[in-house]
């Protein structure tokens, strides 16, 4: 309900816009006869306005790959329809500017690098693209310092650690100049700190560059990040809201095979045990913070 | 360790010819060896080794370094020298036996000697001051005329710098892969050479899997960033000739034509 007050009320343009998407795998076995037909997708309706953080939340065979892969012209829907900034992406002539307007950042950060040295690779992109070379130059420079990895331009990849290779991924993005950033679990290879890294790089990019953040993930910490969290189970949104609104939602969010973040679990156990603190409580220091008070109290 | 696994041969250094452009240096160096078969005197040795001395001295590479890339053709040198020493006819000056050496043996065993250590020697100067990313470069440059023939120029390239990129991440893996069947008991060291042969199954199939997961990835990363062939594509640092690479084209053709009068 929210969030249909939110549209009428917000003048943004949606940057990301799906109408009952839906997508078909076949199976085939070994002879390449289809046995079976597999619904990854069924009826996603979305929307995502300018500058918004999102999180698409859902556990593995959820459909959460095969919607982003929709995001970027890399999957086709079979029915229904999904525009990024207005263009369709089944119209071929779309396909290059869909994927410069939505940048993507996939999950394994070896597997999208593509030159072998740091600045080469974030200037992937805009070369591809025909940008004129004091372009690029200028755009590898600012987008290699808007993720920190400006001293580590003339490295070679291999030498990064993961959470590096990912910020170095998002430059590559950046530097296409992109309205909309999508992170394929992006963070679901790397150690804590590197995925803090990557997740402060993003959350940076949505509030001073104003880039729309299209986060996939299935780590429930990763969402509570975000404006507005979509849940998909089966194919389907299950649910969605802000993320207390849905951490509320316990119940639902087990059927989704998910679990609610620590934190709100002891929020909730608290509160049924009578000590009452709020709801909307997302994180530790947070929560720390409420308790003092209430003891201090 | 594995990690700083390099391919070619790249000696760091900051020196006028590290920074001539790539396409001068494979000409050069395609000059030089022409060169090399034109002479048929010692004579033209002696030139060919007081410009490849001062190269060496200007790439501030050490001599030692260029002379150690010998080490891998020692055996064709004095299978070569040896074959040329025994098997040439002419005035003998030793024959014990089935041996008979002669005078036009001895000099033309030297002689193909030296062709090869110069061959090595200029070639091995070249990867030694340019890296295998500014080859491929220089490659893609001076090959693209073979577009018209519909030769897929870009393309050879981009899977030369890509397989460069890769060959570290998949040494990695197949150390990775090789301790895992370690672990499990498999035995890469003992037994005949069929059996050790045979041990090499489990580390290859999974490293073709992997291989072919890698692909795929990285042809869809390739894909969201607006890879589309080499058409429209520019360049981050194209190659542009300088006025160094056209005072070394000249050198090297004013070299030629010495050697051509030696």
């Amino acid at each position: 309900m929210k969030k249909r007050e939110m549209a009428k009320s917000d003048k943004r343009a949606a940057v990301v816009e799906s109408h009952n998407l839906v997508h078909e795998y076949s199976r085939r076995d070994e002879e390449g006869n289809i046995t079976g037909i597999v619904r990854a997708l069924d009826g996603v309706d979305i929307q995502v306005k300018q500058g918004d953080f999102v999180a698409v939340l859902g556990a593995n065979g959820s459909g959460k790959s095969t919607f982003a892969k929709h995001l970027n012209a890399l999957l086709f829907p079979t029915e229904g329809a999904i525009y990024i900034d207005g263009m369709d992406t089944l119209e071929q002539e779309n396909t290059l500017a869909v994927r410069q307007t939505a940048g993507m950042v996939f999950q394994n950060p070896d597997n999208q690098i593509i030159a072998n040295i740091v600045e080469e690779d974030v200037g992937f992109g805009p070369e591809n693209m025909g940008v004129p070379t004091e372009e690029i130059l200028r755009r590898v420079e600012e987008s290699l310092k808007e993720t920190g990895m400006y001293e580590y331009r003339k490295h070679s990849p291999n030498r990064l650690s993961g959470g590096q290779k990912q910020r170095v991924a998002i430059a590559g993005i950046m530097a296409m100049r992109p309205k909309c950033i999508i992170l394929d679990e992006a963070t679901a290879m790397l150690d804590p700190s590197g995925r803090k890294s990557v997740l402060e790089t993003i959350q940076r990019l949505n509030q001073k560059e104003h880039i729309t953040i299209i986060l996939i993930t299935h780590y429930m910490e990763e969402a509570a990040k975000a404006d507005y969290v979509y849940v998909m189970d089966q194919g389907r949104i299950a649910l969605s809201g802000t993320p207390v609104e849905i951490f509320q939602e316990t119940a639902k969010l087990a059927e989704c095979r998910l679990e609610v973040p620590q934190v709100t679990q002891i929020v909730q156990r608290l509160r049924a045990a009578g000590v009452l603190v709020r709801e909307d409580i997302l994180y530790v220091e947070e929560l720390a913070e409420v308790l003092v008070q209430m003891g201090n109290r | 360790m594995i990690r700083d696994i390099t391919i070619g041969q790249y000696y760091r250094a900051d020196s006028v010819i590290h920074s001539l452009d790539p396409r001068v240096k494979i000409v050069g160096t395609l000059l030089y060896i022409i060169t090399l078969f034109v002479f048929s005197s010692f004579a033209g040795y002696a030139v060919a080794a007081v410009f490849f001395g001062i190269l060496v001295f200007l790439s501030k590479v050490p001599l030692s370094y260029i002379i150690r890339g010998l080490k891998p053709v020692f055996f064709v040198l004095v299978f070569t020298a040896v074959l040329n020493l025994f098997w040439t006819p002419g005035e003998s000056f030793f024959t014990w036996g089935v041996i008979n050496l002669t005078w036009e043996g001895l000099y033309k065993a030297a002689f193909i000697a030296l062709r090869l250590i110069f061959l090595v020697l200029g070639s091995s100067l070249m990867t030694f001051t340019t890296t295998p990313n500014q080859l491929t470069d220089a490659l893609e440059k001076i090959l693209r005329p073979l577009r018209y023939l519909h030769v897929p120029v870009h393309e050879l390239a981009m899977m030369m710098s890509i397989a460069l990129r890769f060959i570290p991440i998949l040494v990695e893996e197949t150390d990775k892969i090789m301790k895992a069947q370690a672990a499990r008991g498999a035995d890469f060291e003992s037994g005949s050479m069929i059996r050790r042969l045979k041990s090499m199954v489990p580390i290859l199939v999974p490293l073709f899997i992997s291989a072919v997961h890698r692909a795929n990835d990285l042809a869809l990363a390739m894909d969201a960033r607006c890879y589309h062939g080499g058409d429209g594509r520019t360049k981050m640092h194209p190659l542009r000739y300088s006025r160094q690479d056209f005072v070394a084209y000249a050198v090297c053709i004013c070299y030629s034509l010495l050697i051509f009068v030696v």
